[in-house]
């Protein structure tokens, strides 16, 4: 039985310059004064009880592109504050790092590195607005290792317009030549509000047709899972034991502390996200004021269905003693119909013995079509 | 009274030619009502009708007026506006003497008012032709009188132009009615004949019978008998509208009232029978009665498969108020159980759907509308059957007989190419070309019912830039090469989508229709085949492609809210579709035969 466990996420708003499909909250670094935004975030640590934090991530934005020193000092908060770390994840832009950044992050207890590689292709990366080329990528990565590194993540993303199934092939090869021990692969999405999603409307780029990009999906769980990098959730591989656990927080619906601008908690039993304006953000810190812009308590029948629906983006699934313990209801009692039906067309396994109802390989794809099922009762 | 100051008469006219307005000028000229009350349009009693501006039920308004110092009773006898109640109409013009032709001034004559006033001339009727709306910009008297003298053979001189909305003309107008409108003929001392000619239902009283009595009387407690149904009742109310119920004891010989004998049902009433004295009945009933016919058939199926019971109640009770529309429980493999249903035409057919909306509040998913056709099997047995699935095995079949109209068009010459493309496209025979002006021409045609219910008016008005207008008449069944088309969704046959059509346009028909479905029809995981099959032949065959790719690639604690609630919606789009085998079905996809868009 897994016992719940919290989890603390540092966003940091700030890229050197903003990709042209990211629709995540950030604002170019060079315009704004980080300093104030990062004791911000610091005074907004201190309002939580952090010394029970089993995982921590600090993402953006990039994080590696704040002033080093700045970056350190949050880095040293958790490290002096939580005492029972055992995952430690930065999130770098391989354009960003050099080899005394990247040992001053591990010798200041950062024990994993996410990379946003994206792409080992630069006419792609190009293309979707990145300032780093893919020696860049190998580079930081080999300086991670030399950092002491021995818990690396690659980010990939596929479906890039443009791309083809032997491109992104190439990219998965690089990945696992480099020896990583996760790797986090995305299908490109592409969100109204971006640079992205206006060149389509204005028909400019042309999302990559949906065959291709199931093709591309389907090849990153095989030639990954080749290589020993798993498959654990939608999007998520590591080799055994290298499971992203502030993650798995989230997928099993643990609570997690969420600070920074835009960012989210779970926490208390209430979600509620921090108001997306780096300026208001640091008034309302300043003020001692509540920075929260949107909150919401779920009743218990949310939880369950939110249990479901986040657990079954795990490759384990749903664990049926796990459910009842954390939700208080007998999955069977309340989705019993769904999971039935979909056993029938082959999108779920029951695993009686094992006490798990989870997608099958076929279902992942549309999982959402399967997933949405268990969104209420 | 004397029946020679009795007048009773109709107006016959097209939509929005101004029946209503003229019906309540007279109303208020003769004093029978106010300005005020004038104003809620009596005749049109139910909201459904007055929104649509048209006339579903009939009903008559008795108005005493004085005249040359003589009193006079004028009853006004309302007749339903559309092609689908021909047999009420036929029955309200047969309870009248004479019939007001109203044409407005610059519309012209229609295709409709063309068909009631042959109607009328047919049941005895005197005509007085009447242009409306004069004092409009666009009026053309002239015109519409010589177009009124061509097809009518009224006289143009003979016709009068009145404006029923400023008053202009109304009071030469009810005297022209006492004039030259003849009275009923005197038979007072003859055994009692009234025709029945509309019917109503009403909450406390039971059914409202409007009646023209035509020989001898009626009188209140007096015992009758209905000689169609051969039912008996004791009279307990008789009365006259004036337009509210005033009762009296006696209608006399060439009256027209209403009548009360706690009567339950409305399927008890058949418009067009006769009422007689059951101690001294008459020996030959009126003329002209026969049961109502339907011609078009739907099945309804509750949106919500628990709303079965509640949407037999609501026809429990469409069908209380309405005597031409049956009901009958039927199920179908695809969408479960429902019922068969039985319309006079398409309109009545979707007035009964919006009265199960509005007044019920039911939702309902309606199959295509299917005309009855006549089966002649091998043994020589012919047998009527009104649903694609009660049709015998081809094999059985010696002969497949459809119901074939008169359909008469009236249009401007201009379009009148489009109207004869279209016409030979729905296998229509053309019968006459007659032009009625300079600009307008009249079409008649021989036209196979099927093809007319299915949505030929909707396209008439369309290649006529909205301006034919259209009527038919019911002529009789006739042998056909007919032939059944299945449409099969992932292999398995749907009945509620089969269709019946005539064998040259099976194949087109068969694949609009499932051009129609492949849109209406969202993605599965896996490729569907939707199939036109004639016997087990496949003819026409589209698919709808398999989604590949549905997940959301990123989903981290931030995105929980956010994304439950996408997920909710995407699993709300899911529901009300009916599966057939592993295909869910829509319920638009349902009525895509009825969409006629491309």
């Amino acid at each position: 039985m897994n016992a719940a466990m919290l989890g603390l996420y540092v966003h940091i708003p700030f890229c050197q310059s903003k990709c042209r499909y990211c629709a995540f909250y950030s604002e170019v670094v060079c315009e704004r004064d980080t300093v104030e935004v990062v004791s911000a975030i610091l005074r907004d640590m201190e309002r939580y009880d952090v010394g029970d934090v089993e995982t921590v991530y600090i993402g953006g934005g990039s994080p590696s592109c704040l002033p080093r020193e700045e970056l350190y000092s949050i880095v040293d908060f958790v490290s002096v504050n939580c005492g029972k770390v055992t995952e430690f994840s930065v999130e770098v832009n391989p354009g960003q790092v050099d080899e005394e950044f990247l040992k001053g992050l591990f010798d200041r207890g950062v024990n994993r590195l996410s990379i946003g590689a994206q792409s080992f292709d630069n006419s792609e990366l190009e293309f979707i607005g990145r300032r780093h080329d893919s020696a860049a990528i190998e580079k930081a990565f080999d300086l991670a290792r030399a950092a002491g590194f021995g818990n690396i993540s690659i980010d990939l993303i596929f479906a890039i317009p443009g791309s083809t199934i032997e491109m992104f092939g190439r990219s998965l090869d690089r990945a696992i030549s480099l020896g990583s021990e996760h790797v986090s692969a995305y299908s490109l999405s592409i969100e109204p509000s971006t640079p992205f999603g206006r060149a389509q409307v204005e028909g400019e780029i042309v999302k990559v047709d949906e065959t291709a990009d199931r093709a591309m999906y389907e090849m990153a769980i095989d030639r990954l899972g080749e290589a020993g990098i798993v498959q654990y959730e939608i999007s998520n591989f590591a080799r055994c034991g290298f499971e992203c656990r502030h993650n798995l927080g989230c997928w099993a619906n643990d609570p997690y502390i969420g600070v920074g601008p835009a960012a989210s908690s779970y926490y208390n039993g209430v979600r509620f996200s921090n108001v997306a304006d780096v300026a208001a953000y640091v008034d309302g810190i300043g003020g001692g004021e509540s920075v929260i812009a949107e909150s919401h308590r779920p009743d218990t029948k949310e939880v369950a269905c939110e249990t479901a629906v986040v657990n079954l983006r795990r490759r384990k699934g749903i664990v049926l003693d796990e459910f009842k313990s954390r939700t208080g209801f007998d999955l069977l009692d309340i989705f019993g119909d769904i999971v039935e039906r979909f056993v029938r067309n082959g999108m779920i396994v029951h695993d009686d013995a094992a006490g798990r109802v989870y997608l099958s390989k076929i279902a992942l794809p549309i999982a959402d079509t399967v997933i949405c099922e268990f969104a209420n009762f | 009274m004397d029946t020679k100051h009795i007048r009773n008469f109709s107006i016959v006219a097209h939509i929005d030619h101004g029946k209503s307005t003229l019906a309540d000028r007279m109303l208020e000229i003769t004093g029978t009502i106010t300005e005020r009350e004038a104003k809620e349009q009596l005749l049109d009693s139910m909201e459904l009708e007055r929104e649509r501006g048209i006339t579903i039920k009939a009903s008559a308004v008795t108005m005493n007026y004085e005249y040359e110092g003589e009193g006079y009773m004028l009853n006004l006898i309302d007749t339903p506006g559309h092609v689908d109640f021909h047999y009420e109409v036929s029955r309200a013009l047969a309870a009248c003497e004479g019939a007001l032709l109203v044409v407005d001034a610059s519309q012209g004559v229609e295709a409709q008012t063309v068909a009631n006033a042959y109607l009328a001339i047919e049941t005895g009727n005197e005509l007085l032709g009447v242009i409306n709306k004069i004092d409009l910009p666009a009026a053309q008297p002239d015109v519409v009188a010589e177009e009124i003298e061509h097809v009518l053979g009224i006289s143009r001189g003979e016709c009068f132009e009145i404006s029923a909305k400023s008053g202009l003309g109304i009071e030469e107008l009810i005297s022209a009615v006492i004039e030259l409108l003849p009275p009923p003929e005197d038979k007072g001392d003859r055994k009692t004949q009234a025709l029945i000619f509309d019917s109503i239902c009403d909450d406390y009283r039971g059914v409202i019978c409007f009646i023209r009595v035509f020989s001898g009387s009626l009188k209140t407690r007096q015992k009758i008998r209905f000689m169609g149904t051969g039912r008996n009742y004791i009279i307990t109310e008789l009365g006259k509208m004036t337009p509210r119920m005033a009762p009296v004891d006696e209608i006399g010989c060439g009256e027209v009232g209403y009548l009360v004998a706690n009567i339950r049902n409305l399927a008890d009433v058949t418009v067009g029978d006769t009422i007689t004295n059951d101690n001294d009945p008459a020996q030959e009933p009126l003329p002209g009665y026969h049961k109502p016919m339907q011609m078009v058939f739907s099945d309804f199926y509750p949106g919500n498969n628990t709303d079965y019971p509640k949407l037999r109640a609501a026809f429990d009770k469409l069908a209380m108020n309405d005597s031409s529309f049956s009901f009958a429980a039927q199920s179908s493999p695809a969408l479960g159980f429902g019922f068969r249903c039985g319309f006079l035409g398409l309109l009545h057919m979707e007035i009964v759907q919006e009265r199960l909306e509005r007044e019920h509040n039911i939702e309902v998913i309606q199959t295509a509308p299917t005309v009855s056709y006549e089966v002649k099997t091998n043994d020589g047995a012919v047998k009527r059957i009104d649903s694609p699935s009660m049709l015998p095995d081809p094999s059985h079949i010696d002969e497949l007989r459809e119901p074939f109209v008169k359909l008469e068009i009236i249009t401007g010459v201009d379009t009148i190419g489009g109207i004869m493309k279209l016409a030979e496209g729905r296998r229509c025979k053309l019968l006459k070309t007659d032009y009625l002006s300079k600009t307008r021409v009249m079409l008649e045609y021989k036209a196979p019912l099927a093809e007319i219910v299915y949505d030929f008016y909707d396209v008439l008005k369309g290649v006529s830039h909205g301006y034919a207008t259209m009527d038919y008449e019911f002529t009789g069944y006739e042998k056909s090469n007919l032939v059944k088309i299945d449409i099969l969704v992932n292999k398995i046959p749907v009945d509620a989508l089969s269709l019946i059509v005539h064998r040259t346009n099976a194949e087109a028909r068969g694949r609009r229709l499932i051009i129609k479905l492949r849109r209406s029809i969202d993605r599965h995981q896996f490729e569907i085949p939707l199939q036109v099959a004639i016997g087990g032949k496949i003819i026409a065959r589209e698919t709808i492609k398999a989604f590949r790719k549905d997940v959301t690639s990123k989903l981290y604690g931030g995105d929980v809210t956010r994304k439950m609630k996408v997920l909710k919606k995407q699993k709300e789009g899911k529901k009300r579709m009916k599966s057939v085998g592993s295909v869910q079905i829509p319920q638009k996809a349902f009525m895509s035969i009825l969409d006629t868009s491309d």
